[in-house]
């Protein structure tokens, strides 16, 4: 039987991933990917904490919303990192200090 | 002026002044307005020319006649009045005319000895200078005022004597000649000093005429008394010493003599007139002046220096080879006679000695001066390595240079003191006094006169040597050098002129109609303390045996010299090598006075450099020190707090910094880092 805490423990693991991803990758679309999974483990919570609503499939439904969401930022951030990299020649976080200073 | 004074003596006294002041007029003129220009040496010359034709008017109104003395206040400091005047007495107004007498002939000579050195101007310059302080040394009627001309005579022979001043021997020789003379000054200005402490004034006529101050003070019981003053009679020995040391240091008497042989590096005109007939025989004119100052006693001692002097130098001259230094030696010997003449009371005898001296050795120098001048020229015609004044390389000049060997003979015989010449009436004077002095005195007292004599028979030796060795035999740079050139000749008149009347003058009808008897010279009886002779057996004998014998050792020098049969004196002898090194004296005074006064300053040199340069360099270290820890101070402590809280700043905001470092992923980390230890906190708080 596959229990809360199971997906629970799926979505911690998917989280700490992202988390890791973003804090440790020098390429943004990469850390692009890590925003993703950090994403997807809080649907997956969404979608398991559903099942104790009392209105069938709710869950389910607001998570369809936020994948749509989710793909429309990421659509907007692929088109700030295009732009980034026209201006900088360069996609690593580190690297542009532009505004820093 | 004090007191109306005939018309006739106000322009006596005026000419004397004029005769004073020309020789300065024509300083200040060569000084001021000519510059180089060969025009400086007429200038002087018509200077001295007017000023001797002046000074031999006074002497005319003068001599024998009266005796003028004007003085004008000069200032009046507490009690004490002083006076400034001229004093024309018989002393004065003949040395005034000697001086400028002797001064013209030399002038005259120097225009064409002098023609062709560099110096041609400033030597004229100097030399008018000398002859105004000479002249004004003979008149001044006041011992400050002697004083002072006495010290400008020092000076202006100091600086010709260092004419040429390129030479290291010149300058030598002048530092000398200065030292020397400062020991005689501060002798005659300490005796000034206490000649004023005694009797309160400077006046010459007061203190030393007939029945002056000087005359009425008397000693008693270890005390000098004049008038009301009292002082213990210690003082007027120690004034007598100071005069004698001024004496002794400006006619290089025995002590303090070894400066006028050294003087020979001036110009040779330079020592015919400064160093020969003139300034050395200033010492002598003082001892005429401050006469009755000294008591018996004294006046014994001086004698006795004066001899001693006389026959040193005569020894010393036997042997040496350079022209001017014989001369100086001579000089030297002849001064001593006049101090000893001055000792045994031949007042006259000496002054008259004074006079004729100054002609014949002016003569001498001046013949020297051409003899010199002439060797020159061989030498630098044939460029050769040979000092000119060495009479070793002369020889048989008689017949290229007849006037100048006419004139030396003239002044040589003058010298030695032979009959027909000045020398014989004024020397034979001396010893005659002499041998009637000790006589008086007592036997052991004969000494001085036989000294005397004997220095009179090396003086016709040297004086043959050098006749002999410079004009006679052949000449020996012909026969060290076979193929030299000569083209040498008496020289143009003002060469000529010079030695003439100079000539003149040594030969005895200047002096007395009579040329076999010295006790008949006007000149004699025209100074006031002349006593006269009592006619003894010394009037005859003293000149025959003196000049018999003089007349034998000329013969011998011949002998020895030209016919050179015998061969005397081996030149290693002990009394050959104390003769030639000047009897050691140089030697012992480099030794002694000078090691001493140098090891003195190279102590005194030492404690300034060690002691008080030491204290000095202590008190810098010391500031420098205490500087050294104000400056660690400040650096450590007052900027290592300022450096300290900057430091503490910068680290805080290099800390703060960190968070702002503009690293996206960085932010996020230190977010969740801070999220973690909330979490943590929040736990263990918890718990």
């Amino acid at each position: 039987m596959i229990t809360l805490t199971d997906f629970m423990i799926v979505s911690a693991v998917l989280f700490c991933t992202g988390m890791f991803v973003i804090i440790s990758k020098k390429n943004s679309i990469q850390i692009l990917i890590g925003i993703e999974l950090m994403l997807n483990a809080a649907i997956l919570n969404l979608v398991a904490f559903g099942k104790y609503d009392r209105i069938n499939n709710s869950g389910q439904m607001f998570a369809l919303f936020a994948i749509v969401l989710a793909a429309a930022t990421t659509a907007v951030a692929l088109a700030i990192i295009l732009n980034v990299y026209k201006q900088y020649k360069t996609i690593d976080p580190d690297k542009i200090k532009q505004l820093k200073d | 002026m004090n007191k109306a004074l005939p018309y006739q003596d106000i322009q006596t006294v005026c000419f004397a002044i004029a005769a004073v002041v020309l020789p300065f007029a024509a300083f200040v003129i060569n000084f001021l307005f000519l510059g180089k220009s060969k025009l400086s040496g007429w200038v002087s010359t018509v200077a001295i020319l007017v000023s001797s034709i002046l000074s031999v008017i006074v002497f005319t109104r003068v001599w024998n006649v009266q005796q003028i003395h004007v003085k004008h206040l000069w200032f009046i400091i507490g009690d004490n009045t002083l006076y400034t005047g001229i004093l024309l007495n018989n002393l004065s107004v003949l040395m005034l005319g000697l001086v400028s007498v002797i001064a013209l002939p030399v002038h005259i000579y120097s225009t064409a000895y002098m023609k062709d050195d560099a110096g041609y101007s400033r030597y004229f310059q100097y030399l008018s200078f000398f002859c105004f302080s000479m002249l004004a040394l003979v008149v001044m009627d006041n011992l400050i005022l002697l004083y002072a001309f006495w010290e400008l005579v020092g000076f202006s022979s100091y600086l010709l004597i260092g004419f040429w001043f390129d030479r290291a021997t010149a300058v030598q020789a002048n530092k000398k000649a200065f030292i020397i003379n400062r020991i005689g000054d501060i002798g005659l200005l300490t005796a000034i000093i206490i000649l004023f402490n005694q009797y309160h004034t400077f006046d010459i006529a007061q203190l030393f005429k007939d029945g002056g101050l000087i005359a009425s003070s008397t000693i008693n019981n270890g005390l000098w008394i004049s008038g009301t003053t009292l002082t213990p009679v210690v003082w007027q020995y120690i004034a007598c010493i100071g005069i004698f040391l001024g004496v002794a240091a400006k006619s290089a008497q025995f002590p303090l003599h070894t400066w006028l042989p050294d003087a020979m590096e001036g110009p040779t005109s330079v020592s015919a007139l400064i160093h020969a007939a003139t300034m050395v025989a200033a010492g002598v004119f003082l001892l005429g002046r401050v006469y009755p100052l000294f008591n018996e006693a004294e006046l014994t001692t001086l004698a006795v220096i004066g001899c001693f002097t006389a026959f040193m130098a005569a020894t010393i001259a036997l042997t040496q080879n350079d022209l001017k230094r014989i001369l100086a030696y001579s000089t030297i010997s002849q001064l001593g006679y006049m101090v000893m003449a001055m000792g045994i009371g031949a007042y006259a005898t000496s002054l008259f000695h004074l006079v004729t001296h100054a002609f014949f050795k002016c003569l001498l120098f001046l013949s020297a001066g051409i003899v010199i001048h002439q060797i020159k020229h061989i030498k630098e015609d044939n460029h050769l390595n040979i000092d000119p004044q060495d009479i070793a390389n002369m020889g048989g000049l008689r017949k290229k240079l007849p006037l100048t060997f006419i004139a030396t003979l003239i002044g040589g015989l003058a010298l030695i003191g032979l009959p027909l010449t000045s020398g014989y009436l004024s020397k034979e004077g001396i010893l005659v006094q002499a041998f009637e002095w000790a006589e008086h005195k007592g036997s052991a007292y004969m000494l001085l006169p036989v000294l005397a004599s004997i220095t009179s028979w090396l003086t016709a030796f040297y004086v043959a040597r050098l006749i002999l060795k410079v004009f006679y035999g052949d000449m020996h740079l012909l026969t060290l050098h076979p193929g030299i050139k000569i083209h040498i000749g008496d020289g143009g008149w003002r060469y000529k002129l010079p030695l003439v009347l100079l000539s003149l003058c040594c030969l005895f009808p200047l002096f007395s109609l009579n040329p076999l008897s010295h006790t008949q010279s006007w000149l004699l009886y025209g100074l006031s303390s002349y006593k006269g002779y009592t006619e003894s057996i010394f009037e005859i004998i003293v000149p025959v045996v003196v000049n018999v014998l003089s007349l034998v050792v000329m013969y011998y020098a011949y002998i020895i010299y030209i016919k050179q049969s015998i061969w005397v004196s081996s030149q290693t002898g002990l009394l050959y090598r104390i003769s030639f090194n000047e009897w050691y004296i140089d030697r012992f005074y480099n030794c002694v006075v000078v090691k001493f006064v140098l090891a003195l300053s190279d102590m005194t040199f030492w404690f300034d450099r060690k002691v008080i340069d030491g204290f000095v360099n202590l008190l810098e270290k010391i500031g420098v020190f205490i500087a050294g820890i104000a400056s660690w101070c400040d650096r450590y402590i007052v900027d290592g707090i300022l450096h300290l809280s900057a430091a503490i700043v910068q680290a805080i905001g290099g800390f703060a910094r960190r968070f702002q470092n503009g690293k996206v992923q960085y932010y996020l980390f230190s977010m969740l880092l801070a999220v973690i230890v909330v979490f943590i906190l929040k736990i263990l708080i918890w718990n």
